[in-house]
């Protein structure tokens, strides 16, 4: 009886925006007259961060400083459509919608400036809050005056709008699930190692180390990601080794009804967690971002089962790897899979082949 | 100071963690009511009558709301998506899993609310149940679902999601070795520390102002419009900072009744799950059952997959046919396989409905493939790390749906973990990119892989 450490990996990818896409998300910018911004979308924050990553962008694009920017996504009278916080969408495509309604405040405060200054548009940038003639940086005027401009001497309002689209992407071919279309905005991925710790006697496996690699195309904010990376590890340990709603599934019976009865994970099985940021910038993405926010908790269930196996030699592949499971398995451990011709057949026990009736729909054959 | 990639603070950090961001359940307004809801104590029955007079006499409450009181009792929330509707609002003759609501009291307070759902009186016939997906067609199962025992409304009326590329018969036959298994993960909750709630306020406009959790600001106003069958101009969805949501919050759980009980009692209603109702009776990530057989060659190319996926929808369809069509869509996972046969159905049991939570539909098939695509490693002696850089999406390869990758990254995601790891790699493996295949790469079996990439 003892204790053994194994490894495993995975790799994996996730799509970023609804699956076929046709997901819109809208957004509008004013100005005030001093120059600050109010920034208005229709995009939850669940706790993934969109209302800072939102602000950053906008920040980015209009050239001023982020802590001139308000958002404002509480109602649905003052915001936009935002189709959600879901598909891992927030950062693209609303991001997206920022980015563009900051782009069209950007050309009206061009305008006003270019009134103030004598200079056309197109020759005019803003950097730091300031508007500056390219190649002339002495001619410039700040971006408060700009708004002050607007309000008090041209009597206009600099307001920008934007939306972002991704167009529907159709099964034209049902029976082959062909599209027409790519049926995602983006896709991310990522790769994952886990080292597990495995007590052959009873059957407890304790994740202990997790690297995790996610190209995120590019971090508009790299704590806010590092902090998805790391929170979704520990809810796929949760997936991986403690959670599941029916302790007896498919039974519907003693389900857990209160945090005390259901195994969530807990800051004590905190494993040590190496993350690793990848920038490949994504095509059509604001600034080249990508969604990982879902993907967050993928990799690391298979990781784990993987280093179940790599320490003690059973594959478990019903999750949670629970105790339990794993002392089961370790009992069958010298069962092994089926050969049959060049056939390697594992899990028959708990295959449709096995468990359906006679009859049914539902079959898998395997074997030569 | 440039701000994309800045490591700025949490806009609502500071808010969150003095305890001063308001949430749905800080919200107090005058003359507010409390609801309670009756639920199904049954996994499966018809309702043979239901009388709420008494529970509506009771001192101090202000409204009973039954499927009689909802002016379209079922709608689909992806409709838009071709996906119909078969969950009523309320449940009306018939109850397919225990939680189901069947009514919702507004009393003045919770415990008047709650004693008034026990006084409603319900005449239940049991029915049987059907909870493992693998017993779902067999021929003497129970049916328990109008539509049968399994989502019939993909494309062209089909009953299964199917992917089909290339051979699957012919990949069985190059292939040296064929490995097969049988993947299952679980339910998992949702978990948020904010429970469903929602607060409705009818205005003296005659709009009403609905307080709400939700991830979805408009997809959920759009929801409750579509049941009172009003227009969007008379509702003001007040929302955007939510306690905790994983796919959960985009249910419109509680919503639609409760802007039903604030117009029956013409006055505001609160309706708060409890942790109990929390955990037993909001939608769970799915459970899932998938077989797998990869058809491989000794030196550790993947010729072909062969996949049958199980989703355990609950007891209706909400957004389990979109969860199934994108694991569908994602079953090759970060590979290039150039023959596929897949078949998903979305199997209907007697146990609360499933909805998307965090990774919808690739969770599962990423645990799957993943785990499958280790064994096939260790059955055939070949490097984990190797079997899947040479596997790799590549830029030019294209998806199960033949469309082609633009900026996959596969590779270095693998390289950077090898690295961490100290993994010793070969020199072609480390000094390997994403760029497009050629060479050794690019064996015969993958030629027709490589699309045209549009940039």
């Amino acid at each position: 009886m003892a204790k053994h450490t194994g490894r495993g990996y995975s790799a994996i990818e996730y799509p970023t925006g609804m699956n076929q896409n046709g997901d819109p998300s809208q957004a509008w910018i004013k100005i005030k007259p001093d120059g600050r911004v109010d920034v208005f979308s229709g995009t939850a924050d669940i706790g993934n961060g969109s209302k800072t990553i939102q602000s950053q962008i906008v920040a980015e694009t209009l050239g001023v400083p982020y802590d001139w920017i308000t958002y404002d996504n509480s109602n649905t009278d003052s915001s936009p459509v935002c189709t959600g916080t879901f598909a891992s969408r927030a950062t693209f495509v609303a991001g997206k919608a920022v980015e563009k309604a900051a782009l069209s405040a950007k050309q009206k405060l061009l305008e006003i400036a270019a009134k103030e200054l004598e200079i056309a548009p197109d020759d005019l940038e803003v950097v730091d809050g300031e508007v500056i003639a390219k190649g002339a940086p002495q001619r410039k005027i700040g971006v408060p005056d700009v708004a002050a401009a607007a309000t008090w001497t041209h009597g206009e309002l600099i307001t920008g709008t934007g939306a972002h689209l991704n167009p529907y992407a159709a099964i034209v071919e049902p029976e082959t699930g062909k599209v027409d279309s790519p049926p995602h905005a983006a896709i991310s991925y990522a790769a994952c190692a886990a080292e597990v710790e495995v007590d052959d006697e009873t059957g407890e496996v304790r994740v202990v180390h997790l690297w995790q690699a996610f190209d995120v195309g590019r971090a508009i904010n790299p704590t806010l990601v590092e902090g998805q990376i790391q929170g979704g590890a520990l809810m796929g340990l949760g997936l991986g080794v403690l959670e599941e709603c029916y302790p007896y599934y498919p039974s519907a019976e003693h389900r857990g009804g209160e945090f005390g009865s259901y195994l969530a994970p807990g800051i004590e099985d905190l494993p040590a967690i190496d993350t690793i940021i990848i920038e490949n910038p994504s095509e059509a993405g604001p600034y080249g971002a990508k969604g990982i926010s879902e993907m967050a908790n993928n990799p690391q269930p298979p990781a784990i089962a993987a280093a179940v196996y790599d320490a003690v030699g059973v594959w478990v592949t019903e999750l949670p790897v629970t105790p339990e499971r794993v002392l089961r398995a370790l009992e069958k451990k010298e069962q092994g899979p089926r050969r049959d011709g060049k056939w390697v057949v594992f899990d028959e026990d708990i295959s449709v082949n096995t468990v359906a009736a006679e009859g049914s729909r539902f079959r898998f054959p395997v074997g030569a | 100071m440039k701000a994309v990639g800045a490591r700025l603070p949490r806009y609502d950090g500071v808010a969150h963690v003095t305890g001063r961001t308001e949430f749905v359940d800080d919200v107090r307004v005058p003359n507010m009511l409390w609801a309670k809801a009756l639920r199904s104590p049954h996994h499966h029955a018809g309702i043979r009558k239901m009388d709420t007079k008494k529970a509506a006499a009771i001192k101090g409450v202000h409204a009973v709301v039954t499927w009689e009181d909802v002016p379209r009792l079922v709608y689909g929330h992806l409709e838009a998506l071709g996906i119909p509707g078969d969950e009523p609002l309320l449940a009306r003759d018939e109850v397919r899993y225990k939680g189901q609501p069947i009514a919702l009291v507004a009393a003045e307070d919770e415990e008047t609310a709650q004693l008034a759902t026990e006084a409603i009186e319900i005449d239940f016939d049991e029915r049987p149940a059907v909870f493992d997906v693998r017993k779902a067609a067999d021929p003497d199962a129970p049916q328990i679902h109008e539509w049968g025992n399994w989502y019939p409304h993909f494309e062209a009326e089909m009953d299964v999601r199917q992917i089909r590329k290339g051979s699957i018969d012919e990949a069985f036959d190059k292939a040296d070795v064929i490995v097969s298994g049988v993947y299952r993960p679980a339910a998992i909750e949702q978990m948020p520390l904010e429970t469903q709630i929602a607060l409705v306020v009818p205005e003296p406009s005659g709009r009403l102002t609905i307080y709400s959790c939700t991830q979805a600001l408009y997809f959920s106003m759009g929801v409750v419009a579509a049941h009172l069958e009003w227009p969007l101009n008379r509702l003001k969805f007040v929302g955007g900072t939510v306690g905790g949501g994983f796919g959960g919050k985009v249910d419109t759980a509680a919503e639609t009744v409760t802007a039903l009980a604030a117009l029956k009692a013409g006055r505001p209603v609160k309706w708060r799950w409890t942790r109990e109702e929390e955990f037993l009776c909001s939608s769970t990530r799915a459970p899932w059952h998938m077989e797998i057989a990869d058809a491989v060659t000794k030196d550790g190319w993947i010729l072909g997959r062969k996949m049958l996926t199980l989703h355990d929808s609950g007891a209706y369809a909400r957004f389990s046919p979109y969860g199934v069509t994108k694991h569908s869509f994602h079953h090759t996972g970060a590979y290039t396989i150039p023959n596929l046969h897949f078949d998903g159905y979305a199997v209907f049991t007697n146990r609360v409905p499933t909805t998307a939570m965090r990774g919808f539909g690739v969770t599962s098939v990423s645990f799957a493939t993943e785990m499958h695509v280790s064994r096939v490693a260790d059955v055939l002696g070949v490097d984990p790390f190797e079997l899947r850089l040479k596997n790799a999406n590549r830029i030019g390869d294209t998806s199960p749906n033949g469309i082609a990758y633009t900026d996959p990254s596969t590779v270095p995601t693998i390289q950077a973990i090898a690295d961490a790891v100290g993994h010793e790699l070969p020199g072609d493996y480390r000094t390997m990119t994403r760029d497009p295949r050629e060479g050794e790469l690019l064996p015969e079996h993958l030629v027709a892989q490589v699309g045209k990439v549009d940039h």
